[in-house]
């Protein structure tokens, strides 16, 4: 796994990097100064306080949010505020929000055929061979034809999971995708995301599974106060973490 | 707490006697008795009321007057139109519930639920109303002709449902195309010989005017409702103005506009007909409340679904059409439901611009020489009454089973 993951590091081409990032929320500021690259097929988990800011930084990797000042780079395209370039942007990033957000009208199969039809322009049986292939990889094909309302909290999110890989991403975001979960459910949807990092998916992952961070992370980055305070490597921080406000949040959280 | 009340009441299937019933239920304490006392004998005397009005009443005016009733000043000659386009209508209704049918079938196998298939009594049991008051109408009949076209509806619309239900998958997928061209065709038989909307009357008339006016303000409002929520300030202010400019005037003044002002502002040739001025003020008034209705469900849509949508890279007008309005128009069925129930009823205003409607035609007939002034409305009134109480009755409880069937309030 490791060896894997220095691999990796080795190639170092940077597929996002964020330059002097600001984000205001009127006054008050929810990012300050972020400089972050993530490489190619890396796993970088984003952890910190509530409120620190981890949600807004990787809403602004796929412009849910706008940020007010720095930099933004995804896959060698600047983020602008062409609609044009946001759209390339948000094809080529998947996202898993807590909530899971599946489309309730829709069933599992049309909420993950919906995005490859409608933007991709895949042709419906294409699009419904590749649904079911994201499907197993999530291991739910037997939930196809159901409505999210019909699934458990685990199984909605590993289809969110598959909704987003079916629009094949380079760069796969998650906003804490266990923390609305049932402790029974945590785990299928962590081995899911576990396999994905094996199979090279570049991630940034907000959570605080510390065993997920320490079994496929490259690399940890600790944020407070809309500040990156911290970069490590799992191991750092689990042995020798720098900063207090870093000890202060690790003894909170293990 | 629920669990261990579930477990001491097991419910167990006693048969009482009427009489044991009765004393339970009805007789249990001395106020439940009290109340069936009053309550008991308010319906007995409701129910003698209306017995001896239908025994002492003289239905004559009704009889002598139903096509006025039903089609107001329809050229007498040219009646198989109205009579034709109801078989179309039924056949057309047969049509899509058939197909309707077909697709949640298919649906439901596909996701391997089960798919239970709508029972002939079922269908009676839910359109009572509607069949009762054909069978009030049928009672007043002094002609064969309402049977033969009450007959030929029906086989239209078991014929229609057949093949709504039978035709193959990839005919079904146009069956909307196949509706529409049975509404044109409709519309063409009732149309020919030059007879426009502006010389139909009676209850035609209103359900002509509620079934337009529902189509064509439904797009207008669902467009006021997006351009209130539009990013552009302009678009923002015009739709806002609107709705609550139409929203601060009464239906009644619109209408009265319709009739006399719109004269004022176009010339002679173009002037149209009072039928399509009433219309366009209906669509007009009506298209601000749908606006608002569809507001709240704009409103009910979370917020994460447009992100969602958003993160997948679809376009703001597909996360419009394909994510929020799907859940918005959901949740505004018992809303716009309401709302359509209450243009039904308000159709009947277009008496005050003169036009015949139904209640305009109890009016007419309340002034023959042969009834006026015997108090006949006690007959008329309660049968325009009753049209519009099933009407109204049939379209709730209608909505209340889509609304269940879609799941409106659960997520
Ligand atoms: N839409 C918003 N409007 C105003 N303030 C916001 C908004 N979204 C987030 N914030 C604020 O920005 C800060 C960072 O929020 P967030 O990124 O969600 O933190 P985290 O995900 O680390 O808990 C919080 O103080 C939050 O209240
Ligand atoms: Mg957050």
């Amino acid at each position: 796994m490791t060896v894997f993951a220095d691999a990796t590091k080795a190639k170092g081409e940077p597929i996002i990097e964020l330059e002097g990032v600001d984000k205001f929320f009127g006054s008050f500021q929810a990012l300050k100064d972020i400089n972050m690259k993530v490489g190619r097929q890396e796993v970088v988990v984003v952890i910190g306080p509530s409120g620190s800011g981890k949600s807004t930084l990787i809403r602004c990797i796929n412009r849910l949010e706008k940020h007010d000042r720095g930099r933004i780079v995804v896959d060698g395209v600047e983020l602008s505020d062409d609609v044009k370039n946001i759209q390339e942007i948000r094809r080529e990033v998947g996202m898993v929000f807590q909530q899971f957000n599946l489309f309730p009208h829709l069933t599992v199969l049309d909420n993950i055929t919906l995005a490859p039809r409608e933007v991709r322009r895949m042709p419906r049986k294409e699009a419904e061979e590749l649904a079911m292939r994201m499907l197993e990889r999530v291991k739910i094909p037997e939930q196809a034809h159901k409505y999210p309302g019909q699934l458990s909290g685990g199984q909605q999110q590993r289809v969110a999971i598959a909704r987003a890989l079916a629009m094949q991403p380079k760069v796969m975001l998650f906003d804490e995708p266990t923390s609305a979960l049932d402790p029974e459910m945590i785990k299928e949807v962590l081995d899911v995301m576990v396999e994905l990092a094996e199979s090279g998916m570049t991630m940034i992952v907000v959570t605080h599974e510390m065993g997920f961070a320490r079994a496929v992370a490259d690399r940890v980055v600790f944020m407070a106060d809309g500040q990156i305070v911290e970069v490590g490597t799992p191991e750092h921080f689990f042995t020798d973490p720098q900063e207090e406000r870093t000890k202060l949040f690790l003894s909170q959280i293990l | 707490m629920a669990e261990l009340t579930e477990t001491r009441s097991i419910p167990v299937a006693v048969r009482l006697r009427p009489v044991e019933w009765a004393r339970r239920h009805l007789f249990g304490t001395w106020y439940d008795a009290a109340l069936t006392v009053v309550f008991g004998g308010l319906f007995v005397y409701g129910a003698v009321w209306l017995i001896g009005f239908l025994i002492r009443s003289d239905f004559e005016i009704l009889r002598v007057n139903l096509a006025l009733f039903m089609v107001g000043a329809y050229p007498r000659a040219e009646l198989w139109r109205p009579a034709a386009a109801t078989v179309i209508v039924a056949a057309l209704i047969g049509y899509v519930a058939g197909s309707a049918s077909a697709a949640a079938q298919a649906r439901a196998e596909e996701a391997g639920l089960p798919f239970h298939r709508a029972r002939p009594k079922e269908v009676v049991a839910r359109f009572w109303p509607v069949l009762a008051f054909i069978g009030v109408v049928l009672l007043l009949t002094s002609t064969p002709t309402p049977w033969l076209v009450v007959v030929s509806a029906l086989i239209a619309g078991v014929v229609g449902y057949l093949a709504g239900r039978g035709q193959p998958a990839p005919v079904r997928r146009f069956a909307w195309v196949w509706s529409v061209g049975l509404v044109v065709v409709a519309y063409l038989v009732l149309t020919g010989s030059g007879i426009g909307w502006d010389r139909w009357g009676g209850f035609h008339l209103n359900l002509f005017l509620t079934v337009a006016g529902i189509g064509l303000a439904f797009p207008f409002g669902l467009i006021l409702a997006l351009g209130r929520r539009s990013s552009l300030p302009a678009v923002r202010a015009v739709s806002i103005t609107y709705i609550e400019f139409i929203r601060g005037v009464p239906l009644i003044t619109l209408l009265l506009m319709g009739i006399f002002a719109l004269g004022f502002f176009l010339p002679q040739q173009l002037r149209p007909g009072d039928v399509t001025r009433v219309l366009v003020a209906i669509v007009l008034f009506e298209a601000a409340y749908v606006a608002e209705v569809v507001r709240g469900g704009l409103q009910a849509v979370p917020r994460g679904q447009v992100e969602a949508a958003q993160a997948l890279g679809l376009s703001p007008w597909k996360t419009t059409r394909l994510i929020v309005l799907p859940q918005a128009l959901r949740a505004t069925i018992p809303a716009m439901v309401g709302q359509f129930i209450s243009l039904f009823k308000d159709t009947t205003l277009v008496v005050v611009v003169g036009l015949i409607d139904i209640l305009g035609a109890s009016q007419a007939a309340n002034s023959q020489p042969e009834f006026l002034a015997q108090g006949l409305h006690e007959v008329t009134l309660p049968f325009v009454g009753l049209a519009f109480w099933v009407g109204s009755y049939t379209m709730s409880r209608e909505a209340r089973r889509l609304e269940k069937r879609l799941g409106v309030g659960e997520r």
